[in-house]
C-alpha cells in the first residue's frame, strides 16, 4: 500500500517540520524557564523573520551568509526591543500580566503586518541553488531540505553547548530556579533575561526564513499557530528542558506529517487538532511532559 | 567596615525593620540573634541589596552604598550565604561554586580558589558533577558556605547555618566559620538557636519584631537572665 | 446601628431601571443603533463570563471563543426551523430531544447551549485544571482549535466551513439585556459566597488556601463550568442575533477581543466587564469607517492591541478596577 520510500520522504517532512518547532521551542523553553512566561510574541517573530528575508533574500538577493547573519541579528534586535519595552516593567508582577500583555504583542505585530503588508500572502521564492530538485531512488528533496536540516542541527548544539556551559548559560539555568539567590550571586538578572530573549528572538527570526524557504509562502498570520504548536512542543517534551523542547519539536513534526501521510485523506483536516489532542493527551498522563521534571509552585 | 544607620524596611505596608543601628568591625564575628519575624533576615536582605530600606543609610567600606544594586554589592565584596541555603538543586555542585565566582573575571584565580575550596570540602570533591539537589543537608550548608568563598568576599553574611542540621556537624561548620574569619573575611552571623553563635561573636545584637533589643560582648548577654530564657533554652 | 439595605434589592432596583431604558432605547433609536446595543450586551455576558474564570480565580482560559461556539451550535441545532432542516441537510431532533416534530423555543435552547458548554468544560478542565495556570491557557486554546476543527468537519450537523444561515432571529433587546442582569448577578452572588471567597484565596495563594481547606480544584472547576455556561448562552444570542454563523467567527481573534474588553474594562470587577464590552464594540463601530474608508485591514485589531499593551503597562487595574497594594512583588 504504502512504498518505503513514501514513508522514508514522508519521514523526512516529519523531521523538517520538527526541526522548525524544535528550534522555536528552544527560544520558547528558556523564557518559560525564567518567567514563566508563555510567550505569544514569539510566533511574531516568525513572520518579522519570514518577511523580512523575503525583503532581503527574494527582493534584493543578497548572498545566503549575509542573509543568515543579517535575519540573526534583526531577530535578536527584535527580541531585545520586546523585552526592554515591554516585559521588563512587568517582572515581579503576577505572571497573568506577562501573558496578557505578549498576546497584546503578538495581535499588535500581526495587525501592523497585516497593515503594512497586505492581508494576501506572498509568495517565497529561493534561488535556484536552494530549489533544485534532486532525485535519488527513494528521497525526492531540494537543498534547502538539506540546509534546514543541518543548519536546525547546528544551531540545536551550539545552543545545548551555551546553556550547558557558558557562564550565561549557567546563570540562565540558576535564575529559572532561583531568582532572588541568583541576583544575590551577583548575576545581572535584567541582562540575562535580555539575552535569553534575544538568542531565543534570532532563532525565531531565522526559523521563519526557513519556513518562508520552504513552503513557499509567507503570511501576516503565519506565526500564530506555529508559535502555539511550539509552546505545544515545550510542554510535550518536558517544561523547562532544553533537550525537552527538541525532542517535543521532532514528536510534534513528525505526528502531524505522519497522520496526514498515513490516515484516510479526510484527515487531513485534522491536521492541527492533533497537535493539540497530543497535547491533552500529555497533559493527561504526564503532565511535566517526556523529560521534564515536576515544577514546583513558587512560593 | 559595615554600618547601619537607622535603617527601616518595609514588606509592601508592612515595617520589617525599624530604625536599626548596626556596625561590624573588620576581621570580627558578629553575630545578630532574634526569634522568628524579628527582622534578622530582611536585614541581611538589605545589606545585600535584595530589599531596600526606605529610610537610613548602609555605609561599607567607608562608603554608602544604599542605592547600589545586588550584583554591585557582590562585586565590592559583600557575599550571602541565604537562609535555607538557596544553592541551585537542579545544577551540579561545580556550577553551584562557579556562580558563586560568577562576578570575578579573573579565571586562573578561580581555578586556584576552587582547588582550596575541594581541599577544604573534600566530600564537594567526590560530588562536584552531582546535581546539588541530591546532597545531604549538612552537604548543601557546607556547599552554600563555599560557594559564598568563592566570590572571594571581605565581609560574608551567614543567614541561619546551622538550620536543620545535626549538632555535630553544626560544630564542624562554626569551626570552619572561625577558621574563615582567621583567613581574614568578616563575618555577619544570623540565628535563632544562639548559644553556638554567641559562643564564637566577638559582639552581639539581638533584635525583637523588627527593632534592636540590646547589643553587647558575647559575656553581657550571655548574662542577661531574659536572654537566657528566650534564646539559650534555659 | 445602620440597616444595610440588601444587595437583591439593589439588583431588582437596577433591573427595573435596566428594563425602562432598553424599552425607550426600542422606542427612541434606530434600528442601528439598536443592533450596537445589543451586541454590546451579548459582548457584556461574554466578558462577565470570562470575568468569573480569569477575573476571581486568577485562571487565564483562551478558550471562550470555543465555549461560544458550543452554545452557538447547539442552541441553533435546537431551534433551527423545521421546514428548512431538509434543505439545509441538518439533521431532525432525535426522540430524546422531542422527536423530528420539534424545534425547541429559544429560552430552553439558550439554556441547552449553556449546558453543553458547561459540560465540555467540566470534560477539559479535570485533566487541565490540576495543573498550574498555564497549561490552561494552552490547553483551552489547543481545545478552541479543536472545536473549530469539529465545526468544520462535522458536516452532518454544521455544515462545515460554509456554515449554518437563516437561523430564527430571535434575538431581541430584551432577551440580551435579560441575560446581562442575570449573568451579572449569578456573577456577583458566586464572588460574594463563601464560593466566591473560597475563589478569591486561591487567585491570591493557591498553596496557603489549600493549607486552609479549600480545595483549589472543586472551585476552579465550578467557575470554570459557570464561566463556560454564559459563554455559551453568549454564543447562542450571537447565533440568533446574526442569523448566520461560521466556523471561522469562533477564532482566536473572538477570545482576544473578550479579553481585551475585560482587560480595559478591569477584570476582578462587578462593573468593568460591562465598561469594557461597551467602550470596545464602541470603539469599533467609530474605526470601522475609517479602516474601510483608507483600506487599512487590521486598524482596529492593531489599535485593540494597543490599547491592551497600554492597559497592562500603566494601568492593569483597568477602568473600573482600583489599585490593590501589592505586597512584596
Amino acid at each position: 500500500m504504502f512504498s518505503f520510500g513514501y514513508f522514508l520522504q514522508q519521514t523526512m517532512n516529519g523531521v523538517i517540520l520538527g526541526c522548525m518547532y524544535a528550534l522555536l521551542a528552544l527560544g520558547m523553553t528558556v523564557v518559560y524557564g525564567i518567567l514563566r512566561l508563555i510567550n505569544f510574541a514569539h510566533g511574531a517573530l516568525i513572520t518579522l523573520g519570514a518577511f523580512f528575508t523575503y525583503f532581503i533574500f527574494s527582493q534584493l538577493g543578497l548572498p545566503l551568509l549575509a542573509v543568515i547573519f543579517l535575519v540573526l541579528g534583526f531577530g535578536g534586535l527584535m527580541g531585545l526591543v520586546l523585552d526592554v519595552v515591554a516585559y521588563r516593567k512587568l517582572r515581579g508582577g503576577p505572571e497573568v500580566a506577562l501573558l496578557i500583555t505578549s498576546l497584546g504583542f503578538y495581535t499588535f505585530i500581526e495587525n501592523l503586518m497585516k497593515m503594512i503588508i497586505s492581508p494576501q500572502p506572498y509568495a517565497f521564492k529561493t534561488p535556484a541553488f536552494l530549489s533544485t530538485i534532486i532525485r535519488t531512488q527513494y528521497l525526492t528533496f531540494r537543498p534547502i531540505d538539506i540546509f534546514i536540516i543541518v543548519s536546525s542541527i547546528l544551531i540545536m548544539i551550539s545552543f545545548h553547548f551555551f546553556i550547558k556551559k557558558t557562564k550565561a548559560g549557567i546563570a540562565m539555568r540558576a535564575i529559572s530556579e532561583n531568582l532572588e539567590v541568583a541576583n544575590i550571586m551577583g548575576i545581572e538578572v535584567n541582562r540575562t533575561i535580555s539575552l535569553a530573549f534575544i538568542i531565543g528572538s534570532a532563532i525565531a527570526a531565522f526559523t521563519g526564513f526557513l519556513w518562508g524557504a520552504k513552503y513557499g509562502q509567507i503570511s501576516y498570520d503565519m506565526g500564530f499557530l506555529t508559535g502555539v504548536k511550539a509552546f505545544v512542543a515545550v510542554v510535550v517534551g518536558g517544561v523547562g528542558s532544553v533537550p525537552g523542547a527538541m525532542l517535543g519539536g521532532f514528536i510534534l513534526g513528525l505526528a502531524e506529517i505522519l497522520s496526514i501521510a498515513f490516515l484516510p485523506t479526510y484527515f487531513a483536516e485534522y491536521r492541527d487538532g492533533i497537535v493539540f489532542a497530543i497535547l491533552i493527551l500529555v497533559l493527561l498522563i504526564k503532565p511535566s511532559g517526556i523529560l521534564g521534571m515536576k515544577e514546583e509552585v513558587r512560593v | 567596615m559595615l554600618k547601619l544607620e537607622k535603617i527601616s524596611v518595609k514588606y509592601g505596608v508592612i515595617p520589617a525593620v525599624n530604625d536599626l543601628t548596626i556596625q561590624v568591625k573588620a576581621g570580627q564575628i558578629v553575630s545578630l540573634i532574634g526569634s522568628n519575624g524579628a527582622g534578622k533576615t530582611t536585614t541581611l536582605k538589605t545589606i545585600v541589596g535584595v530589599l531596600s530600606p526606605f529610610q537610613g543609610a548602609i555605609l561599607y567600606q567607608g562608603k554608602d552604598i544604599t542605592s547600589f544594586s545586588a550584583p554591585q554589592r557582590v562585586k565590592m565584596g559583600i557575599a550571602l550565604v541565604p537562609e535555607g541555603r538557596g544553592i541551585f538543586n537542579r545544577l551540579s555542585v561545580q556550577e553551584n561554586l562557579f556562580l558563586g565566582a560568577y562576578h570575578r573575571t579573573d579565571e586562573r584565580e578561580i581555578k586556584k580558589d576552587l582547588d582550596w575550596i575541594y581541599e577544604l570540602f573534600p566530600r564537594l570533591l567526590e560530588r562536584k558533577e552531582q546535581v546539588a539537589g541530591t546532597l545531604s543537608g549538612g552537604e548543601q550548608q557546607m556547599l552554600a558556605v563555599a560557594r559564598g568563598l568563592m566570590s572571594r568576599p571581605s565581609l560574608m553574611l551567614l543567614d541561619e547555618p546551622s538550620l536543620g542540621l545535626a549538632p555535630l556537624i553544626v560544630q564542624e561548620l562554626y569551626r570552619l566559620i572561625q577558621e574563615i574569619r582567621n583567613q581574614g573575611v568578616t563575618i555577619l552571623l544570623v540565628e535563632q538557636s544562639a548559644p553556638m553563635a554567641i559562643r564564637v561573636s566577638d559582639y552581639v545584637y539581638v533584635l525583637e519584631t523588627g527593632f534592636l533589643k540590646l547589643e553587647g560582648s558575647p559575656e553581657e548577654v550571655e548574662s542577661l537572665e531574659d536572654i537566657k530564657k528566650a534564646y539559650l533554652g534555659g | 446601628m445602620k440597616r444595610e439595605i440588601p444587595h437583591e434589592v439593589w439588583f431588582i432596583i437596577g433591573g427595573i431601571i435596566l428594563f425602562v431604558g432598553v424599552l425607550l432605547a426600542n422606542q427612541v433609536l434606530n434600528r442601528y443603533l439598536i443592533h450596537i446595543l445589543i451586541l454590546m450586551g451579548i459582548y457584556s455576558v461574554a466578558t462577565a463570563s470570562l470575568n468569573l474564570t480569569n477575573g476571581y480565580t486568577g485562571l487565564f482560559s483562551l478558550g471562550h471563543a470555543a465555549f461560544m461556539a458550543i452554545g452557538a451550535y447547539s442552541s441553533t441545532l435546537l431551534t433551527f426551523p423545521l421546514s428548512l432542516r431538509k434543505s439545509y441537510d441538518l439533521p431532525l431532533l432525535p426522540s430524546i430531544l422531542g422527536g423530528p416534530e420539534t424545534a425547541w423555543p429559544f429560552l430552553p435552547a439558550l439554556v441547552a447551549g449553556g449546558l453543553m458548554a458547561a459540560l465540555s468544560a467540566l470534560v477539559i478542565g479535570v485533566p487541565v485544571l490540576r495543573l498550574r495556570g498555564h497549561y490552561l491557557s494552552v490547553a483551552s486554546l489547543g481545545f478552541m482549535v479543536i472545536v473549530t476543527t469539529f465545526a468544520k468537519t462535522l458536516r452532518g450537523i454544521t455544515r462545515g466551513s460554509m456554515g449554518i444561515s437563516a437561523i430564527p432571529s430571535y434575538t431581541n433587546i430584551f432577551w440580551t439585556y435579560f441575560w446581562v442582569l442575570i449573568t451579572v448577578y449569578v456573577v456577583w452572588r458566586i464572588v460574594n459566597s463563601r464560593f466566591g471567597r473560597a475563589m478569591l484565596a486561591i487567585r491570591e495563594d493557591e498553596t496557603a488556601a489549600q493549607v486552609l481547606g479549600v480545595y483549589p480544584l472543586k472551585y476552579k472547576l465550578l467557575s470554570f463550568a459557570t464561566g463556560a455556561f454564559f459563554a455559551g448562552v453568549a454564543g447562542g444570542l450571537y447565533a440568533h442575533f446574526t442569523k448566520a454563523i461560521r466556523p471561522l467567527e469562533f477564532s482566536f481573534f473572538l477570545t482576544f477581543q473578550i479579553v481585551v474588553m475585560l482587560v480595559v474594562g478591569g477584570a476582578g470587577t462587578t462593573s468593568g466587564p460591562i465598561a469594557g464590552a461597551v467602550s470596545i464594540i464602541a470603539l469599533r463601530y467609530l474605526l470601522k469607517p475609517v479602516e474601510e474608508r483608507f483600506a487599512l485591514y487590521g486598524l482596529i485589531e492593531l489599535i485593540y492591541a494597543g490599547l491592551l499593551i497600554v492597559i497592562m503597562l500603566w494601568k492593569p487595574e483597568g477602568i473600573m478596577g482600583r489599585k490593590t497594594g501589592r505586597i512584596g512583588g
